[in-house]
């Protein structure tokens, strides 16, 4: 047990010749740790990293005083890309094509679901269309605290392009029997249907390119797809559906120069066919585990999912989709991960550097690192084990959450 | 001398149907005196008067001496502009709403316009001498509202904003759209090579009416007027007190919802915050769904909870009117204005005021017994 016996807020670590700061004390100060986990490869034992101006400034070794921030341990502010954070009113159903349509346009900033995040430890999270469409539209990365703007929260707008295989985007439409009454009686109801979807707009991006009259909203962001320049970010929970989306990618790599650099999420079956992804360079984001291991479009999630992936060198990360299926939080998953055997280099990884740099954040989130944004998780224990938890939080060099209490 | 007749024909100032400065004849002149004229911009005389002639006002002062044979109004209480009501269906029912696509910017309000209607006459027994008539905003792009007054059946200006549905009211289960993501990228679309409507407002011609009502909504759609450059009013502000600095930078006027008596304390303090932000207020009816009388006594509120009495009579009618792109014409006691005016026992913004006399382009048309 480690007593957290703090009484000042502000304090200034020796080596740190920025005293004359004129930043306010909530914007300058340094936080102390038995271990400093920086998700750069290194980790620091009597740790200590001082924040100003919304960067981290220094990382080093570093004794605390009587009167410092001292915690038991320190991570980087964590990266949740399965967000699930915006209502249905974030995918536009009446096409099931819909790669222009933005998931910023449809944030709710006041929603309490950010809060929520944040105070998990969670300061990073990408908000995606939902999956009721094919391909529902544009990805952001944005902070979950924060000035209540879009553009103060904005890390990275359009970070990726979002859609899903699987029984989500046919379940709850119908076929046309005699004259439809709307757009449900029109799209896809099979599993087929939805492969075929993605694949007829994908060689419609393509003939668009050759001739201007066949373009659609959102061609060209398909193109962009399909040379690699953006990520692709798609549902696929079963071994069918994630096999489909790998065999789709090599298909329109045949015909697009690049390749659609792919992320499944809630990759639940990854495990069945590793080779399949390691052959592809795809990505996992793992949903979290729930229910034993059984999830959503009848896939089962062994414990050890994660660890195997991670040993066949699939990049993975972990989600904890806001809490709406189970109320572990995404420190919680990385707990559930390591119970499943997956190390604790790998486990913090899947929630911090890896993610970032599944969709290109990593140069300002992600790690402890001089520079970057000074987003922290400040805990109680070593992370990831039963007894312990995210008890303090800095984001963008502001301690929004203070492990000793409202002050 | 030509540019100063296209401004006056851009304010509606009455230059093309009376002469200003062709002397007053004292048979066809009306002069009102009363202890306090509240101007519409904030300002008041004291013991003022002001010459109307032919409907319209020629001169507004204090200490003015009438001209022989004219009509002479004491009154021992306040004079006013009449108030006016901004966007309402008195009237329209359900023919201002055509629901059978979600862009309609060519619907033009005035066209289901009924001046007979009864709806009009329990505005004008409440002092409302104009009201916006607005196709409801329960689809995406419902069309243009239409300023009309509640007698005489004048419509004072057609095609006054063009109405965008951005509350969930416009989202739709089972046709487009059924997201805001998907409304506004369809919006951006429209605005991308603009045409018609929406090109005259990328241009600055037409003010936009932004009907929202959550925080979440009023954000987007100041994102989406502040990339468009668009100028207009948000129609919405019982959640405004969390964003009032966002509207206020935006430019953006706002029409505040109507109230209602048991509104949260919510709505009067967004509106007083609005207010003492520097933000330009109208106020909402929405009769008749709404019991005209809602319209003074939402201001009321509003001054409960600290907007000035003279800020909360502003919106009542200059300000009203500058956001209906109608503040040439009406909502001021000005020369050269229509003279709709108002009669009050006492202070407009004391509840326990008694309206006394309603005119409209200078006719009596509510109370008696004032003239002499």
């Amino acid at each position: 047990m480690i007593a957290i016996t703090i009484t000042a807020a502000l304090s200034f670590a020796g080596g740190a010749a920025d005293v004359e700061s004129a930043a306010p004390p909530s914007q300058n100060f340094v936080v102390f740790a038995d271990s400093v986990y920086t998700s750069a490869g290194e980790v620091i034992a009597g740790g200590m990293v001082r924040v100003r101006d919304g960067k981290i400034r220094v990382v080093s070794k570093g004794e605390a005083g009587e009167d410092d921030l001292h915690v038991a341990a320190v991570t980087a502010g964590m990266i949740d890309l399965s967000g699930r954070i915006l209502s249905r009113l974030a995918v536009e159903q009446s096409s099931e094509i819909t790669p222009h349509v933005r998931a910023t346009e449809a944030i709710d900033l006041f929603s309490i679901s950010w809060d929520r995040q944040l105070r998990s430890g969670v300061t990073t999270v990408m908000i995606n269309p939902p999956d009721q469409n094919v391909i529902g539209g544009l990805s952001a990365v944005v902070k979950t605290g924060g000035p209540r703007s879009l553009a103060a929260r904005l890390v990275k707008a359009d970070a990726a392009l979002r859609g899903a295989f699987g029984s989500e985007p046919s379940s709850r439409n119908h076929p046309a029997y005699g004259r439809p009454t709307d757009f449900f009686s029109r799209r896809p109801t099979t599993r087929m249907g939805v492969e075929w979807e993605w694949r007829k707009a994908m060689y419609d991006a393509i003939a668009a390119q050759a001739d201007e009259a066949r373009g659609f909203p959102g061609h060209e962001l398909l193109m962009r797809a399909m040379r690699g320049e953006l990520p692709v970010v798609v549902q696929a929970w079963a071994t069918q559906d994630i096999r489909t989306a790998v065999f789709l990618i090599e298909e329109m790599a045949q015909h697009v120069e690049g390749g659609i650099n792919l992320i499944i999420d809630a990759g639940a079956e990854a495990w069945k066919e590793p080779q399949l992804l390691v052959r592809s360079g795809t990505a996992v984001i793992l949903p979290p585990f729930d229910h034993d291991g059984r999830t959503t479009d009848g896939a089962f999630m062994a414990w050890n999912v994660a660890a195997l992936l991670v040993e066949h060198g699939v990049p993975i990360a972990l989600s904890s989709h806001n809490g709406q299926s189970t109320s572990a939080r995404l420190a919680v998953q990385g707990a559930w991960a390591r119970r499943g055997g997956l190390s604790f280099e790998d486990t913090l990884a899947a929630v911090t550097i890896a993610p970032a740099r599944m969709v290109g954040v990593d140069d300002r989130v992600g790690s402890i690192e001089v520079g970057k944004d000074g987003d922290l998780a400040l805990w109680n224990g070593t992370p990831f084990e039963a007894s312990s938890r995210v008890i303090g939080v800095v984001l963008n060099g502001e301690l929004v959450v203070d492990p000793r209490g409202d002050r | 001398m030509l540019e100063t007749l296209i401004v006056m024909a851009a304010l509606g100032v009455g230059g093309d149907r009376v002469d200003l400065d062709s002397p007053l004849v004292g048979e066809r002149t009306t002069v009102f005196r009363a202890s306090t004229v509240h101007l519409g911009d904030g300002r008041v005389l004291d013991d003022g008067v002001v010459f109307v002639q032919d409907g319209v006002i020629r001169e507004v002062g204090v200490g003015l001496e009438a001209p022989a044979g004219a009509l002479i109004v004491e009154h021992d209480g306040a004079l006013t502009p009449g108030l006016v009501a901004l966007h309402g269906f008195e009237g329209g029912g359900s023919e201002l709403l055509d629901s059978t696509r979600p862009f309609l910017p060519g619907a033009d309000a005035s066209s289901a316009f009924n001046p007979d209607h009864p709806d009009f006459g329990r505005s004008l027994d409440c002092g409302i001498t104009a009201v916006v008539l607005s196709p409801p905003a329960s689809i995406l792009c419902p069309g243009t509202t239409a300023v009309v007054k509640t007698t005489g059946g004048v419509v004072v200006r057609r095609r006054a904003q063009l109405v965008l549905g951005l509350s969930s009211a416009a989202l739709k289960t089972n046709e487009f759209p059924t997201s805001y993501a998907g409304a506004i990228a369809a919006l951006d679309e429209r605005l991308r090579e603009p045409t018609g409507a929406f090109r005259a407002a990328a241009n600055g011609e037409l003010p936009l009416l932004l009907k929202v009502s959550t925080r979440s909504q009023i954000q987007r759609a100041l994102r989406f007027a502040t990339r468009h450059r668009l100028r207009g009013a948000l129609y919405g502000s019982s959640w405004a007190e969390d964003v009032t600095d966002e509207i206020k930078a935006s430019g953006l006027s706002v029409v505040c919802s109507p109230s209602d008596p048991g509104d949260a304390a919510r709505w009067a303090r967004s509106i007083a915050g609005l207010s003492a932000a520097g933000v330009r207020l109208g106020f909402g009816l929405d009769a008749p769904g709404r019991h005209p009388h809602c319209l003074r006594f939402g201001a009321a509120v509003a001054v409960r909870e600290g907007m000035t009495p003279a800020a909360a009579l502003t919106a009542l009618t200059g300000d009203a009117a500058a956001i209906a792109g109608v503040g040439g014409r009406l909502g001021r006691i000005d020369r050269g204005l229509d003279a709709d005016l108002l009669l009050w026992s006492g202070d407009p913004m004391d509840l326990a005021s008694e309206l006394v006399a309603v005119y409209v382009d200078g006719e009596q048309v509510r109370g008696r017994g004032e003239e002499e």
